[in-house]
């Protein structure tokens, strides 16, 4: 009997992020695991009791911070229905353009770090590269390439600049040559094949019972994408295809995965051609003063214009790249939120651990913890 | 240096660029048979007087500032800056610098991201694993001050509370170029090392 | 978004006088307030009706009393649902959902450690987010952060 548990983390190449997974081991096989969190929880939802609403969106970027834009869409879509703020249609466009592109992104850097850690090495590169394009065109309208601070409650910041459409299709064109390389990388890899078919299994009874959402129940059979189930922003006027796979293993949730990609790119061809065929405005008209107001300077206190502004609750569910996100933000009338309530994919795929990794082998779980996608950001909060 | 003179003289330079320069052998002397006998005695002399801080260190600063290994970790967003730095873009890799996934094998620790009271053991532990000599980057604002997060209740403020940092990166999340800026002006400290 | 066919007259039939009010919210099933000794057969009759996701457990701090808010979601209708209750401040303890809904399980973890509700039957209630033995419970209201001022300020004229 050689039964031990070790510590596979903070600081472990494999976990791409700051968590721990302890297995209890005997010889190579895993009796037991125990995920051990909080590495790097850094007090969101404290902090933004102290935030004015617009400021909270700068910590948006920071929870998830491989899909920043989601995470900021998410909290906006909460913060406009706490505080009954309606934003003009285009700014929807917009913020739908962003988190496609955003999902692209997630899912390409997902995918350089899932295959680096099964050994392959050029394709990490690749999706580097790819994925540098994309922070390009987020550079080209938000300023930042990660932390961009773009969406406000009542619209985004600023409009695209000018050519931004074309620049935009050029990228998804290369996008979807690249797609087929990566395809060709893996899928057409013996060993990759070898490594990760029927690896990782959670069942879609398991998936249900445990909270799991995202590519991980889509890979299991279970058809909800919350774009396509309950529509937000303007997903309900476009075209696309949920992605699912039927083997709830670890290529299932590869396949998944590339097929998201794809369907955006085909979201993202229907939103860049409506934004170009309507101009207007990104910013909803009368907003209230303190809304956009920053801090006051010192000794002009006064400037904010304190006064009350009718309570109220938001909610907001929005199917981030690696899972279902919701917020919750109350609204007691002040200029911050009085409690926000976010609900993490990540944090909860983790949970089921013991469902996916018990029964396999220690060098199983860099592929599947691999194929959960784990931001430690938004689990941790 | 000891005084050799320099007309006619085998200029031999190790690649220091004026940090320091072998002592000549005249000519002479490496035709002759007492080419070894003097040659010894140069460096002997000089060794003996100035040799560490002319010849060794500069040796060892070159090969250091080189080949500084970090350690393979990343713990917020600024290690997906970090990441994007050894893509091919941004080419990391052509300043010597590998990432290690052991801190036995590193000598630099960048600190990327928001370091919390839970990870602040862990830290400590990883940076006296690695061996002397040893650096710690504090790349982005969280790990300078505690960033946007430094009111928050598990958050240490700045990651000099808890290990000494040689360079600060500043920014939120600091581009790539300035990362490799940042060790770029480690590896200008590293040359100045006298000890 | 779509709105599913609001159930509500199903709601006093399947709770009975677990149930204290209903109300509506914009693009859900609604809020459903039950009473926190009956948690247990409020969760398995509204996991019954087609409420099989749990999306989230949260814990609010009203500082006189303390609220539990569930989010459910029902693959059938499409639409999510709020269960809520309120506890009282001196005695913060609710059954525990995770025999009905296993998700819960890290939820309520994170519920105590933050907002100091108890849920009595939890397997393993012990710290998740903060270190073990961390005494305090952040997000309580009484749990003060630092104010700006207390932070080093530097203002530099030019």
């Amino acid at each position: 009997m050689s039964e031990m548990w070790i510590n596979m983390g903070p600081q472990h190449p494999m976990t791409h992020g700051l968590w721990n997974l302890r297995v209890r081991i005997d010889g190579e096989l895993i009796l037991d695991v125990d995920p051990e969190m909080g590495y790097l929880h850094r007090g969101i939802e404290k902090i933004s009791e102290d935030r004015h609403y617009n400021e909270v969106v700068t910590l948006m970027d920071r929870t998830c911070y491989v899909a920043g834009m989601a995470w900021e869409h998410l909290y906006i879509l909460g913060a406009e229905q706490a505080l009954h703020i309606r934003p003009p249609e285009r700014a929807e466009y917009i913020r739908t353009m962003s988190e496609e592109f955003q999902r692209i992104a997630s899912h390409i850097m997902w995918y350089a770090a899932f295959v680096q850690d099964l050994g392959l090495m050029s394709p990490f590169l690749y999706g580097m590269r790819d994925r540098d394009l994309l922070l390009d065109l987020f550079q080209s309208y938000t300023g930042a390439r990660m932390t961009y601070e773009y969406m406000r409650v009542g619209g985004v910041r600023n409009d695209l600049p000018h050519g931004f459409t074309d620049r935009a299709r050029k990228v998804l064109d290369w996008l979807m040559e690249r797609f087929k390389e990566y395809d060709q990388l893996c899928m057409g890899s013996d060993i990759f094949r070898r490594r990760c078919d029927g690896l990782g299994v959670l069942s879609a009874q398991d998936c249900i019972d445990y909270g799991v959402t995202g590519p991980m129940l889509r890979s299991a059979g279970v058809a909800r994408d919350l774009r396509k189930d309950r529509p937000y922003s303007v997903y309900g006027q476009v075209d696309f295809d949920v992605a699912r796979a039927t083997t709830a293993d670890v290529t299932g949730r590869y396949l998944v995965r590339m097929e998201e990609m794809r369907q955006s790119v085909r979201i993202l061809r229907q939103v860049l051609d409506w934004l170009d065929r309507n101009p207007g405005p990104v910013m909803a008209e009368n907003l209230p003063r303190w809304l956009g107001a920053p801090y006051a300077p010192i000794g002009r206190e006064g400037y904010l214009l304190k006064r009350e502004y009718p309570k109220g609750v938001g909610f907001a569910a929005i199917e981030e790249p690696h899972g279902e996100a919701a917020v919750y933000v109350v609204n007691e009338g002040g200029e911050h939120p009085y409690r926000v309530k976010f609900r993490s994919p990540v944090y909860v795929n983790l949970s089921a651990a013991r469902k996916y990794l018990v029964g396999y082998h220690v060098a199983d779980i860099p592929p599947i913890m691999g194929s959960v996608d784990v931001c430690v950001g938004e689990s941790d909060r | 240096m000891s005084a050799a003179p320099q007309s006619r003289a085998v200029r031999n330079e190790l690649p220091m660029a004026g940090d320091a320069a072998v002592p000549f052998v005249e000519i002479e002397a490496l035709r002759s048979r007492e080419f070894i006998p003097a040659a010894k005695e140069a460096l002997t002399s000089m060794i003996a007087e100035q040799g560490q801080s002319k010849l060794i260190r500069p040796v060892f600063n070159w090969a250091g500032r080189n080949s500084l290994f970090p350690l393979h970790w990343g713990l917020a967003c600024c290690a997906i800056e970090f990441a994007a730095a050894f893509g091919a873009r941004w080419d990391a890799e052509r300043f010597g610098v590998v990432p290690r996934s052991s801190p036995r094998q590193c000598d630099l620790m960048i600190v990327n991201g928001t370091v919390t009271w839970k990870v602040a053991h862990k830290l400590i532990t990883l940076y006296e694993q690695m061996p002397e000599p040893k650096w710690v980057i504090a790349m982005g604002n969280c790990a300078t001050g505690g960033g946007p997060f430094r009111t928050a209740y598990s958050v240490v403020p700045g990651v000099d509370k808890l290990v000494p940092v040689d360079v600060y990166i500043a920014g939120c999340p600091p581009r790539p170029e300035a990362m490799l800026d940042g060790i770029l002006r480690l590896e200008d400290l590293i040359r100045l090392r006298k000890e | 978004m779509t709105s599913a066919p609001a159930p509500s007259v199903l709601w006093p039939d399947l709770l009975g006088d677990a149930l204290v009010a209903l109300e509506p919210m914009e693009g859900t099933s609604g809020r459903i307030r039950f009473r926190a000794d009956a948690a247990e057969r409020v969760f398995r009759a509204v996991h019954d009706a087609g409420f099989h996701h749990l999306t989230m457990v949260g814990g609010i701090d009203w500082v006189d009393h303390r609220e539990v808010i569930y989010t459910l979601w029902s693959d059938e209708r499409k639409s999510y649902l709020f269960l809520t209750t309120e506890l009282p401040a001196d005695h913060p303890s609710i059954a525990t959902a995770t025999k009905v809904w296993p998700s819960a399980n890290w939820h309520e973890r994170e519920a105590w450690e933050m907002v100091d509700i108890h849920f009595e039957g939890h397997p393993d209630l012990r710290h998740l987010l903060m270190p073990d033995g961390y005494e305090f419970h952040p997000l309580l209201r009484s749990f003060k952060l630092h104010e700006p001022e207390d932070l080093e300020v530097k203002v530099r004229h030019v």
